[in-house]
């Protein structure tokens, strides 16, 4: 009874304060600050007849301190410019607490200065060229926001368009003026008469595949037939393609290499002002396509299959570890001396529930596979001996500096490149594999870096970073002094899509040239781990023959499918494409624009199997050449092997470099 | 002549109204709901008790990146029922906060944390969200942080650095404390929910010492400095000059609740097989509860009675009685490493999560918290973890 009357009482209570209509009213209600400026707010707490309510405390929350500050007392002071929110609040311990939002616009700083850069030393007439136009404010930022417009003081010598082009209409002099608002700054340009009286264009081939890259070089003279060799050219092209029905595709760089996607007649044209010259090509079709069939497969159907490694045991015969995702913390050993034959021969069961990665060692001697999910919370990696895998026995665990996980790894040399927590990874040495140590860390320091996998060669790790693109660590190669106990950085490339998910090295022995194939990996639509899925994503290749200047200049990217893992020899790329099953790639020769749309898929096999873990739902992880035939795991079914057919001549006359 | 428009008579239809509603409800059979979080599955689900059998009802995939394990981890219900909030513990590499609709399960919002952000609750003072970074498997010499979301608009508006590897928290019953415990560093911190900032710091290990040596503070145990941390195991690589000046904490408290009656806070003493009670007013340790192996979550009856607490090394339950300070039952749990409490609003049940090894399913166990038994146990995804009790309904 006592309980039911402070029940009542408190029912009461509360109707009649939530009957009082109470609010926040703040003055000034509109706010408008300048940058640096500080304001006192006036809150207060009233009910509806706009009577001020005593004893309600009020606390204000700015959502971006760095730009609108509030104090305790309601006193702001803006220190960037824009639209930004604060909340007052008048807390009450019965639950009835106040609140207000509030926008706070702090007005940009006056623009202060244009800067017009970029402009050519020399201006030909009927020539055509961008400049960088760069506006800053009193607080010295960069307002990209700020529209600038170029106006010419006679039309003359000089036009403008409202893409920062100039167009050097004819000689003389003109003043460029770069306005906004009232602030503007003036280019005087002088446009000389232009020397070219013969411009010429010329490649090495005349005829080519899809796919295979032509430099056209262009020369400009003057009416002596001296060279002008600070005359501007561009490159375009224009096609016909063989296929009624097909664009004329390609891709063409400023410095006049071209490449088709389509088998057709393509016309390239340099042009400097008014002169242009042409040559046209023939593009036929690559025609490297080749059959693919399955020769095996180790069936994995009570638990989804994460990745895996193909090596020749001690014993001369051939062995494959697959790992498990989201199960029970399995790793199986396979004998697949006969492909067409695989065998479970032993497993290992861990304290986890994903053993995502798996790798041996060079001499065939050591697994390591990784943990995620542990029932400990400790993970880390587990260290296995595979002399004899049929009786495959568990050395060591190590955690340490591992707890949060190990979502890949690496062995090489002796040492494991194990990832932490996804965000670095250890160097671990292992050269008495039941008492590993730490030796070396790898860790960027840019704000919330993340790292997804590593991969060693040549004593070269190479870290896939998400956001933060790949990184290049001299382990031991020598290029930057490096070693497993003090790893180096020394090369680097990101792409504004992120998501890098693996890299591979590709030293291309048909052109010298050294890339950094970058794969993506993408779930645009999310992944059901009882259902078919699709992923998204493809791989980058990037030009690294330069160390210092990498030239991202190819992709391979399947419709409808995601890039996963890959594996690279000789000029053929074996890439695992998750609903697209594996695909086969000719990179030989220069790379260049879209390898897939330029007919270089040698071949695709995907893996449905009405008895997988998801019945015929494809999702292939990885794939591995291991002595002439193609091994990949696949999430759903387990383990295969494919054996594409040899190459053979074809009847197309190429001419070669 | 009674005027029913009146707005006094309004006020009293409206308690009479209410009075006859909660006495429907309890003599109506009843349906409890929990949420409850599968860290290895990237699930949330929803659990139904009918007061004999329980049963998920629905699975709700979370995550952004599906081939890996994001660890949904904390999960809260806002005061008023309409939103659920979950963390999600691992990220590239900051955790998330998700915003949900109980009504249709769906993500409203979303906001970055800082690493594995883990337990959290809404002041009903103030409206705004608590949320723990643990950063579990970070440099443990470096304190972390509380952070401070708007959960209306799903803005961080602060992170109060506290201590190393935070991980249990709780609001103070009137909103204006928010406590949570330092695993690590074994220390408990108070932060104003209106200030935002630190009002008070204990620590745990010398509090409890204090407690048994009759109230003196000092610890000669702890002097950490003077340890022969080579002897420990400790890796000798970069950071020895660092973890010669870290606290381990002998207790590793994981959990922090406070009484119903915001007089007192109870610390699960997770490596000191027990449970430590904290006066707030002495800002002492009142009271040392010795526990099974591995104490990690703890819930209070929302009458004051029963204090549920996890042992998690001994898959087993226990129900103290707080008037008695005594233990009352212990309860085998329906699989291993027991994990998080919720406690239904009607004092009845406690809602046990149980995560299992491996490929065990994660579990849900209730417990009558009268008569001390396991009344049933629903299964959903792959370890489950943070519980948070929504509602009761009359069954139809």
């Amino acid at each position: 009874m006592k309980h039911m009357s402070l029940l009542l009482t408190f029912l009461l209570i509360s109707s009649f304060l939530l009957a009082q209509d109470l609010k926040i009213e703040v003055v000034p209600d509109n706010i408008q600050m300048k940058v640096g400026a500080s304001l006192a707010l006036d809150a207060s707490v009233t009910d509806e007849s706009g009577k001020k309510i005593d004893n309600r405390r009020l606390a204000y929350y700015s959502f971006d301190s760095r730009s609108v500050e509030v104090d305790s007392t309601g006193k702001l002071t803006a220190h960037l410019p824009g639209e930004h929110q604060i909340i007052v609040v008048s807390p009450s311990p019965d639950g009835n607490y106040l609140r207000k939002d509030m926008k706070v616009y702090v007005a940009y700083p006056p623009v202060t200065t244009i800067k017009i850069d970029e402009v050519p030393e020399k201006i030909y007439a009927g020539t055509t060229f961008p400049v960088k136009i760069t506006v800053m404010d009193a607080m010295d930022l960069v307002r990209d926001d700020a529209t600038v417009e170029l106006t010419s003081s006679d039309t003359k010598v000089a036009t403008t368009d409202a893409f920062a082009n100039i167009h050097a209409a004819g000689p003389g002099k003109a003043e460029i003026t770069a306005r906004h608002e009232d602030i503007t700054t003036r280019l005087n340009i002088e446009v000389v008469p232009n020397p070219v009286a013969n411009l010429e264009i010329s490649s090495e081939m005349n005829q080519a595949r899809t796919g295979d890259v032509f430099h056209f070089k262009a020369t400009a003279s003057d009416a002596e037939g001296s060279p002008v060799s600070d005359a501007p050219v561009t490159f375009s092209f224009q096609g016909q393609a063989d296929d009624v029905s097909s664009s004329a595709s390609g891709l063409i760089k400023k410095d006049g290499r071209f490449v088709a996607d389509e088998p057709g007649i393509y016309t390239v044209t340099a042009s400097s002002g008014p002169f242009a010259a042409s040559k046209t090509v023939k593009v036929l079709p690559r025609n490297v396509s080749r059959k693919i069939e399955v020769v095996g497969h180790g069936s994995v159907n009570t638990k989804h299959t994460s990745d895996f490694w193909v090596w020749e045991g001690i014993d001369g015969r051939d062995y494959a570890v697959t790992g498990t995702w989201g199960a029970d913390g399995t790793a199986y050993f396979w004998d697949v001396t006969d492909p067409s034959s695989i065998k479970k021969i032993d497993s290992v069961q861990v304290d986890a529930r994903t053993v995502n990665d798996v790798k041996i060692s060079e001499d065939g001697k050591i697994c390591i596979i990784s943990r995620e999910g542990a029932s400990n919370r400790k993970n880390g990696i587990v260290i296995i001996d595979v002399s004899d895998p049929s009786n495959a026995e568990i050395i060591s665990t190590f955690t340490e500096n591992l707890t949060g996980g190990v979502h890949n790894l690496f062995i090489y040399d002796n040492h494991v490149y194990a990832l932490s927590n996804g965000e670095k990874y250890y160097i671990i040495n292992i050269e008495d594999p039941a008492s590993p140590k730490i030796v070396g860390k790898f860790e960027l320091d840019t704000p919330g870096h993340a790292i997804h996998d590593v991969w060693v060669e040549d004593g070269i790790a190479y870290s896939s970073n998400w956001d933060d693109g790949v990184y290049m660590v001299d382990v031991g190669n020598g290029i930057a002094g490096g070693s497993p106990e003090n790893p180096v950085a020394f090369a680097n490339y990101e792409y504004p899509s992120g998501a890098h998910h693996a890299t591979f090295p590709f030293h291309s022995q048909s052109t010298d040239k050294f890339y950094a194939v970058m794969g993506d990996e993408i779930f645009p639509y999310g992944l059901d781990v009882n259902s078919f899925n699709m992923a998204g994503g493809f791989l980058h290749f990037v030009d690294f023959t330069d160390l210092d200047n990498p030239d991202e200049i190819a992709r391979f990217e399947v419709p409808g499918a995601g890039s996963h893992n890959y594996w690279i020899d000789g000029d053929l790329l074996y890439v695992a494409y998750y609903n697209g099953g594996v695909r086969v790639v000719d990179i030989s020769g220069e790379l260049m624009g879209d390898l897939y749309k330029q007919g270089r898929e040698i071949a695709f096999i995907v893996p449905a199997d009405p008895d997988g873990y998801i019945p015929n739902a494809p999702f292939t992880w990885g794939a591995q050449l291991h002595k002439g035939h193609v091994f990949y795991s696949d999430w759903n079914s387990g383990l295969w092997s494919a054996k594409l057919e040899p190459e053979k001549p074809k009847d197309v006359n190429v001419e070669s470099k | 002549m009674l005027n029913l428009n009146d707005p006094i008579m309004k006020r009293v239809k409206f308690l009479l109204i209410s009075i006859l509603l909660m006495t429907g409800t309890l003599i109506r059979a009843q349906d409890y709901y929990v949420y409850v979080t599968a860290e290895s599955e990237d699930e949330v689900a929803v659990v139904k008790f009918d007061g004999e059998s329980a049963e998920t009802i629905e699975r709700i995939p979370v995550g952004v990146w599906p081939a890996e394990n994001e660890g949904p981890h904390g999960i809260t219900i806002s005061p008023d029922g309409k939103y659920w909030f979950l963390s999600l513990a691992h990220g590239n590499p900051y955790g998330t906060l998700y915003k949900f609709s109980t009504e249709t399960n769906k993500v409203l919002g979303t906001t970055e944390l800082g690493i594995f952000p883990a337990s959290m609750q809404i002041s009903t003072a103030t409206g705004l969200l608590f949320c723990v970074n643990f950063n579990l498997h970070g440099d443990m010499t470096v304190p972390s942080t509380v952070s401070v979301v708007d959960p209306v608009t799903m803005t961080e508006i602060k992170k109060v650095t506290t201590g190393v590897m935070p991980h249990g928290s709780r609001i103070s019953p009137d909103g204006m404390r928010q406590y949570s415990v330092a695993m690590m560093s074994g220390e408990l911190f108070e932060i104003n929910t209106v200030s935002l900032e630190i009002e008070r710091k204990l620590d745990l290990d010398m509090a409890a010492e204090a407690f048994s040596n009759g109230g003196k503070e000092d610890m000669p145990a702890m002097d950490h400095a003077a340890m022969d941390h080579a002897a420990m195991g400790h890796s000798q690589h970069n950071q020895m000059s660092a973890h010669a000046q870290m606290k381990h904490s002998k207790i590793k408290p994981t959990w922090v609740i406070p009484s119903p009656d915001g007089k007192k806070v109870y610390v699960a003493a997770n490596g000191n097989e027990e449970v430590l009670e904290i006066d707030l007013e002495e800002w002492k340790v009142s009271n040392r509860l010795p526990t099974g192996k591995g104490p990690y979550n703890v819930e209070i009856s929302p009458n004051g009675r029963y204090m549920v607490v996890t042992y998690k090394s001994d898959a087993q339950t226990g129900i103290w009685d707080l008037k008695k300070m005594k233990e009352v039952a212990r309860i085998d749990n329906s699989q291993k490493v027991s994990h998080g409490v919720a406690m239904s609003s009607d004092n009845k049940y406690a809602f046990i999560s149980v995560e299992g090894i491996g490929d065990d399913p994660g579990a849900v166990d209730v417990i009558d918290l009268n008569t001390g038994k396991l009344v049933s146990t629903a299964h959903l995804g792959k370890q489950a973890g943070g519980i948070a009790f929504w509602k009761i309904e009359s069954a139809p």
